[in-house]
């Protein structure tokens, strides 16, 4: 039965109409994920049979993309290297927005075999954020492809949003990163 | 009402005022250079449309004029190059040794300039010739390098020669020096005669191939504001030349049946073609802007002896709108790089970068010209191109096209060249404190920017004058109306262009600015492979912009400055000879006169 | 006149959408050739319109003055083309010559734009645009030549009048070598392989496209499907004999797309100095050939 009391007429606002639009975007968005491979460990290796014939990445709509600008995951497979996560920050910090990370192997989540190494990081949400982590050591194409759908889902559901999480605590993740890398003094190119 | 007479010696009085003038006071000289070349202007523009001008001679002895549209039409746009020139003075002239002459020689040249074009006397023509060129080989070893005005003077000498013979083979058949009733009277071998010397002087002032080699010396060393009137100005003496030999003379000679042309004029196309090739090859290969544009100034020539040489209305109207199209974007060319180089000393591609962010005027100057010079729409060169294509498809001129089509696609990669490397890319440090022209240097830049814009967009005013020039030729003139200009296979509007590339984009625009707006960043911050770097040279692409194709054609590229080179061996080696026969002092070579005289004589007594 | 340009624009907006699906269709027919399932046929569209909903970075004014400069060059071109022999937007001015250099403002305008990011492999990667240009466009402008010299117009509409008389083959048949020339050079303008060495991702990280991302890289893409829309129905038109209607057209504008797609896709990517010797050798060659006996001789089938 409809309620006879009077109730104000729905009206769109401005934040109402934003979200409606977000959402559409979400549906592109998580629908055309263009990875960022950023290949520095052994995981690399899972990505050429996820890709081609067998369990054909291309159907989900993901594809590899050149250049960070392109890019809507950054795609981290394995260890990182304090050398390489330097680079690895530079990076990040050039893709567009909304920008994912998809962490392979369990090297980014503890530090994996490399734990104890003294020039490799542990954990690598200290200093990006990370939406997914697909565990293994190294993990088979079917728990990637499930990773990527799980991010699929953290878009739609609205918990993917590293990115603005970094945004929030820029701070703190700039400190981490000081903390571990130092500051680096830089004259010249090629040696640092 | 303006007299030529007049004119020419206003220009050559004022040139000594202003001599004095800049004597005290550059600037106040500069300044009264502007302003004559500005009368001069203002008058021609004011009687020469409509043939108004006095040509009846009071004063100077030994020399008539005549009027013609023609003669009008080159007239007009020299001087108005001239004008856009002159307001670069002020700002350069500090910059060279004899300043004081500077602006005397600039307006003797112009004086010169007006007499060439309306003349109707051949011993007039040259005699104006040799003032253009002795005014100018003095003005041009005031920029970088004295060779340039050696090479300058050498080959104008040997175009202005040609012409001297030509004109006496005239003499000697038809008994006149009128230029209008001895071509008309020419016939037979003396005519074909003719036409050769005469296009040999063309091809000279032209650059055309083969007697390019002093283009791109001259050009590239000349004082920066005098490149733009050598390149958009003084070359097109070339194309009159041209036209008195091509359209005027055309010697009866064996026709080709498949193109409906006669032979001697296929040749010339065919050697338009190579111009255009070899120009276009060079160009590419060039690292000074300056060079750059000469080459491409050489490539333009080309097209416009392609145009001359097919002889119907179409083609003609396609060359005279070249001669124009080409002169407004090679000036605001070479201008967009004066003001660079006037505030950075140089005008090598690879020591400049990032200019666009300190002159953003002068880049646009840079691109609209450039935009016109490789034929696209909606400025000049488009219809001019256009036309010239509509000619040669028409007449089914496969080799010729070849060229023509290298040529057009060409140019697309030589005017980029500077476009990218020396405008856009990284900004360099040093160049950070640069700021962009005064803005009295921005009013021609401004003009020419108009112009360039105006003459692809609305031809048909210019359409009016070329087809008085094709009617007085005694060609049918071409059909155009308004907005519509129809050529033998297609019509064309180009407002309609304009009009559809405007809306265009407007749609590009409101789509881009509906969607969310972009983060600015610094052009450092760019795709690195995620390497730091922190010197704007090391990532700067402007050395060897095309080396790849440039791999292509590296060996053959010296063939033309080698065969010069070796040339000019001969000659020294010839003059070295000379020397040791004429002037030695040596015992033995005086005994060897002294015997071969006495042997000549005994032979005159024997016979 | 406003009419007219309001059917230009639905032209070009055709035009995209055509070359989005037919586009989306061949990434599928690739996946199938390469035994992958392959995309949904929709999915450039996907792509596109989530490119235009990100967060882009700008280099400076000229970075995106460009975007648009090329964008409006190319919509602007499209509002010229005909779809058939009677339908299009502005009557008469349909001559080739608008399309090829018209294209080149686009062209010019992304060149530009890209320079202008200050990264060098987008200048590499114009570099090579440009030199793949040089090397394409003067045997396929050889061969239109002979087209135009045949038909006597330069009008598309009636170029596709001409092939569809009575008594004329269609140009592909009329001109064999010619037709061979033209496709090869139709390779050569829509950058697929083996001349697909300016976009090159692992060489020169996508060249001109690699500082792009979000709206003017969306934006690009829209200028890339309307581009191949553009080239695509060029070589219908001038080989194929147009179409008289829209079905026609449709059905030559996918097979030909899909052969050239076919053809890219098993073969590998020349160097950049390959592809100018490569097209100054055999296609230049056949194309004055062709020119000489078809003008010449009259030698036509």
């Amino acid at each position: 039965m409809i309620s006879t009391k009077y109730t104000e007429k729905k009206k769109f606002n401005k934040q109402e109409i934003d979200r409606k639009w977000w959402e559409v975007g979400d549906y592109f968005r998580r629908n055309s994920l263009w990875l960022l491979m950023y290949c520095t460990g052994c995981c690399a290796i899972e990505l050429p049979p996820s890709m081609t014939s067998a369990y054909d990445m291309e159907r989900l709509g993901m594809g590899p993309m050149a250049t960070p600008r392109q890019a809507d995951i950054l795609l981290v497979s394995g260890y990182l290297s304090l050398k390489t996560l330097r680079r690895l920050i530079y990076t990040y910090e050039q893709m567009s927005e909304p920008r994912y990370v998809v962490a392979l192997g369990s090297c980014p989540i503890n530090g994996g075999i490399y734990h104890d190494s003294h020039p490799v990081i542990n954990q690598l949400d200290q200093y990006i954020p990370v939406d997914t982590y697909v565990a293994g050591c190294m993990p088979n194409p079917e728990s990637v492809l499930n990773g990527f759908v799980d991010l699929m889902e953290g878009i739609k559901n609205k918990t993917a949003n590293g990115w603005k999480k970094y945004h929030k605590n820029y701070d703190w993740y700039k400190k981490n990163q000081f903390d571990v890398l130092g500051e680096v003094v830089i004259d010249d190119e090629f040696h640092q | 009402m303006a007299s030529i007479e007049f004119l020419i010696l206003f220009l050559v009085g004022a040139g000594i005022i202003a001599y004095l003038l800049t004597k005290l006071n550059t600037i106040v000289g500069s300044i009264f250079t502007i302003f004559t070349v500005m009368f001069v202007f203002v008058s021609l523009a004011q009687y020469g449309f409509g043939m108004d001008i006095i040509t009846t001679v009071k004063i100077l002895p030994g020399i008539s004029f005549s009027q013609s549209y023609l003669g009008f039409y080159f007239a007009i746009l020299i001087v108005f190059i001239y004008l856009m020139v002159s307001f670069f003075h002020p700002y350069f002239i500090d910059k060279y040794k004899y300043k004081d002459s500077y602006n005397l020689l600039f307006l003797l040249s112009l004086a010169g300039i007006l007499g060439a074009f309306y003349t109707n006397n051949f011993l007039n023509l040259f005699f104006f010739f040799e003032i253009i060129i002795w005014t100018t080989m003095f003005l041009i070893p005031q920029g970088k390098s004295k060779e340039a005005a050696v090479s300058y003077f050498g080959f104008s000498l040997a175009g202005s020669v040609s012409l001297l013979l030509g004109v006496f083979v005239i003499f000697n058949s038809t008994g006149t020096f009128n230029i209008n009733d001895s071509l008309a009277l020419l016939s037979g071998n003396s005519a074909v005669l003719v036409f050769a010397l005469f296009l040999i002087a063309a091809f000279a002032k032209l650059g055309a191939f083969p007697l390019h080699i002093w283009l791109p010396i001259t050009h590239g060393n000349a004082p920066d504001p005098f490149s733009p009137v050598l390149s958009g100005a003084l070359v097109k003496l070339g194309g009159f030349i041209a036209v008195l030999a091509l359209i005027k003379i055309t010697p009866a000679t064996v026709m080709f049946r498949a193109m409906d042309i006669p032979i001697g004029h296929y040749l010339v196309a065919i050697l338009g073609g190579l111009t255009i090739v070899f120009g276009t090859l060079m160009a590419i290969k060039e690292d000074d802007a300056k060079k750059l544009l000469a080459y491409s100034s050489m490539s333009h020539g080309g097209y416009i002896l392609v145009a001359f040489s097919i002889l119907n209305s179409m083609a003609f109207a396609g060359g005279f709108y070249h001669i124009l199209a080409h002169a407004l974007a090679s000036a605001g060319a070479f201008m967009a790089i004066a003001a660079v180089s006037r505030v950075t000393g140089t005008t090598k591609i690879k020591e400049l970068g990032g200019m666009i962010h300190k002159m953003p005027i002068t880049y646009l100057a840079y691109l609209i010209a450039i935009i016109s010079m490789a034929g696209i729409p909606p400025m000049g060169g488009f219809i001019s191109k256009w036309l010239i294509f509509q000619a040669v498809i028409d007449k089914g001129m496969v080799f010729v096209g070849v060229a023509v089509f290298f040529g057009s696609v060409g140019s697309f990669l030589y005017v980029f060249r500077p476009l990218a490397a020396l405008f856009l890319g990284q900004e360099f440090t040093e160049y950070k404190h640069v700021k962009e022209a005064p803005i009295l240097m921005l009013i021609p830049t401004f003009v020419l920017m108009g112009l360039n814009i105006y003459t692809g967009v609305f031809p048909a005013a210019f359409l009016k004058v070329i087809n008085n020039i094709i009617v007085e030729l005694g060609y049918t003139g071409i059909t155009y109306t308004t907005y519509v200009i129809s050529g033998n296979n297609g019509v064309l509007n180009p407002a309609l262009i304009s009009l559809v590339f405007v809306v265009g984009i407007l749609i590009a625009f409101i789509i881009f600015i509906l969607l969310k707006k972009s983060r600015k960043v610094e052009l450092m911050d760019t795709y690195t492979a995620g390497n730091f770097i922190h010197d704007e040279h090391l990532f700067h692409y402007s050395t060897d912009f095309y080396a790849p194709l440039e791999r292509l054609y590296e060996k053959q590229s010296h063939w033309m400055t080698t065969f010069y080179r070796a040339l000019a061996e001969k000659v020294k080696e010839l003059g070295k000879l000379g020397k040791y026969l004429f002037m030695s002092k040596s015992l033995s070579v005086t005994l060897l006169w002294i015997i071969s005289i006495i042997i000549f004589l005994l032979w005159g007594e024997v016979l | 006149m406003i009419l007219s340009i309001f059917i230009g624009i639905s032209i070009a907006l055709f035009g995209f959408v055509l070359q989005t699906s037919i586009g989306g269709i061949n990434r599928k027919i690739i996946g199938r050739l390469q035994k992958r399932h392959g995309p949904r046929w929709y999915q450039e569209f996907i792509d596109i319109f989530k490119l235009l909903s990100k967060r882009s970075v700008s280099h400076g004014w000229i970075f995106d003055f460009g975007v648009i400069m090329a964008l409006g060059g190319i919509i602007a071109t499209a509002m010229f083309m005909p779809l058939t022999s009677t339908f299009l937007a502005f009557e008469n001015y349909d001559n080739f010559f608008i399309f090829v250099y018209l294209l080149a403002v686009g062209m010019l305008g992304m060149a530009m734009s890209a320079s202008g990011s200050g990264n060098p492999w987008a200048s590499i990667g114009v570099m090579r645009a440009l030199t793949t240009m040089l090397a394409y466009e003067v045997p396929f402008l050889i061969v239109v030549l002979t087209i135009v010299n045949l038909s006597g117009n330069s009008s598309l509409t009636e170029i596709m009048l001409y092939q569809q008389a009575a008594g004329n083959n269609i140009f592909l048949i009329a001109l064999p070598l010619g037709g061979i020339v033209g496709f090869i050079a139709l390779m050569g303008m829509l950058g697929k392989k083996p001349f697909e060495t300016y976009i090159a991702p692992a060489e020169i990280a996508s060249g001109p496209m690699v500082e792009y991302g979000g709206k003017q890289l969306g934006m690009l893409f829209i200028l890339h499907e309307i581009t191949i829309f553009i080239e695509v129905s060029l070589f219908v038109h001038l080989f194929l004999g147009g179409a008289t209607n829209i079905f026609e057209f449709l059905f030559k504008y996918f097979i030909v797309y899909t052969v050239a797609n076919l053809i890219s896709n098993v073969n590998g990517r020349f160097k950049i100095d390959q592809v100018v010797k490569f097209f100054y050798k055999w296609p230049l060659l056949m194309a004055v050939t062709q020119a000489i006996i078809a003008i010449y001789f009259g030698w036509v089938i």
